[in-house]
């Protein structure tokens, strides 16, 4: 429940999944590209993961495995996990995996998340708390929102020391005192 | 702290961690003649002239900026030392030296205050530049050894702002290693058998009084 609030949670639970029906269902509108009202057993439609999720549990649907986890992702993870543009794929990769992972029957998404995370960590920890802005702009591209959290804080906490470390006053006057203040008596 | 530092990176500002090193004692060899200093965290003095005194360093640059005292700089603070440091910080990859606890702020307040005090400032502030790059890199290399195992993470002999600069990106890391770790996302049988043994984040502990 403490994810009921959480601005990244409900957008995660927006991504899509294309489901297969294993009941019939009439007078839903869900499938924009069928003549009728009703959705019938076996159709593959795509909805959103929360209406998902709900009909999983009614056992209405039964869920397949985004694109975003399919073979060739997994491939390119494989292959070079630190130059894949996961963005563009998916923002919320890492929280979007953990979420479909108990509901999919295949068992290597979590695994694919771990090892996926575990050598872009490596690139990312290199680059976030050192590297000017300039040089790491395209790396940021590709990163997820977690992952970008990750970079924010760390790049935010060296950007306040280095401005402690210039020094500069040390107590600054507040703006809504003004510039003068005058005796009102 | 309410209003500087952001809640949700459970951050301390730099202006916060050097505020807490203002504690640190140091001596200061006083000019004139007064008598003791009564505050609510304890008295100090009464200061004679050229006697040496242990104040804390809030009131030694207090002192300082009125005039009324020259601030010796702390044992640790000469040019054999740290030189000393800085060789055995070049020496190791994983281990810290023994430094003291905020050396990073008192060696910024002293600076901006006490420049006159110390013998060769030049040398002395490049080399603790110098030591605070290789301590950063060896941090940052350390961090590196961070696995889907490490529930924690032991580093010893860091120092307070190192700690304060990588405590947010740590803690994050780690609660994503642990979300991505849980059970129900790995099967049993693909789980290594060995784990190697953790131990508490002595790290990102502050002490506020030693």
């Amino acid at each position: 429940m403490a994810k009921f609030y959480d601005m990244d949670d409900i957008i995660t639970d927006e991504e899509v999944v294309s489901v297969v029906f294993e009941k019939a269902a009439c007078g839903v509108g869900i499938d924009p590209s069928s003549e009728t009202d009703s959705v019938e057993v076996g159709s593959k439609v795509e909805l959103p993961f929360w209406l998902a999720h709900e009909l999983h549990l009614r056992q209405a649907v039964s869920m397949n495995v985004p694109t975003c986890f399919d073979q060739k992702t997994k491939l390119e993870i494989q292959a070079d996990s630190a130059c894949v543009d996961l963005r563009s794929r998916c923002p919320f990769f890492y929280e979007f995996g953990c979420k479909i992972a108990p509901l999919v029957g295949v068992r290597t998404i979590g695994p694919l998340l771990l090892s996926a995370f575990k050598s872009r960590y490596k690139e990312v920890l290199t680059k976030a708390h050192t590297a000017a802005f300039s040089a790491a702009s395209k790396h940021l591209t590709i990163l997820t929102k977690e992952e970008t959290n990750l970079y924010e804080a760390a790049q935010s906490s060296m950007t306040a020391f280095k401005r402690w470390r210039m020094g500069g006053p040390r107590f600054q006057r507040a703006s809504v005192l003004g510039r003068k203040r005058k005796s009102t008596n | 702290m309410a209003g500087q530092s952001d809640p949700h990176q459970s951050l301390f500002s730099a202006e916060e961690v050097e505020f807490i090193a203002e504690d640190e004692m140091v001596e200061i060899i006083p000019n004139l003649r007064m008598d003791a200093l009564n505050f609510i965290c304890g008295d100090f003095g009464p200061f004679f002239p050229q006697i040496a005194t242990q104040v804390p360093l809030w009131l030694a640059v207090a002192l300082k900026k009125r005039g009324k005292c020259t601030i010796r700089p702390p044992q640790w603070m000469s040019v054999e030392k740290l030189t000393q440091v800085l060789e055995a910080e070049r020496d190791s990859q994983r281990m810290f030296e023994q430094l003291p606890f905020h050396y990073i702020e008192i060696s910024r307040l002293l600076f901006d205050h006490a420049r006159d005090d110390i013998p060769d400032v030049y040398m002395v502030r490049s080399l603790i530049e110098d030591i605070r790059d290789v301590r950063f890199h060896k941090v940052e290399t350390n961090l590196e050894t961070l696995t889907e195992r490490a529930f924690a993470l032991k580093i010893n002999n860091l120092s307070a702002m190192e700690v304060n600069i990588v405590r947010p990106f740590v803690g994050r890391a780690l609660q994503a290693f642990y979300k991505h770790d849980s059970l129900e996302l790995i099967p049993d049988q693909e789980r290594v058998s060995d784990r190697r043994p953790q131990v508490a984040n002595n790290a990102t502990r502050r002490h506020l009084r030693r």
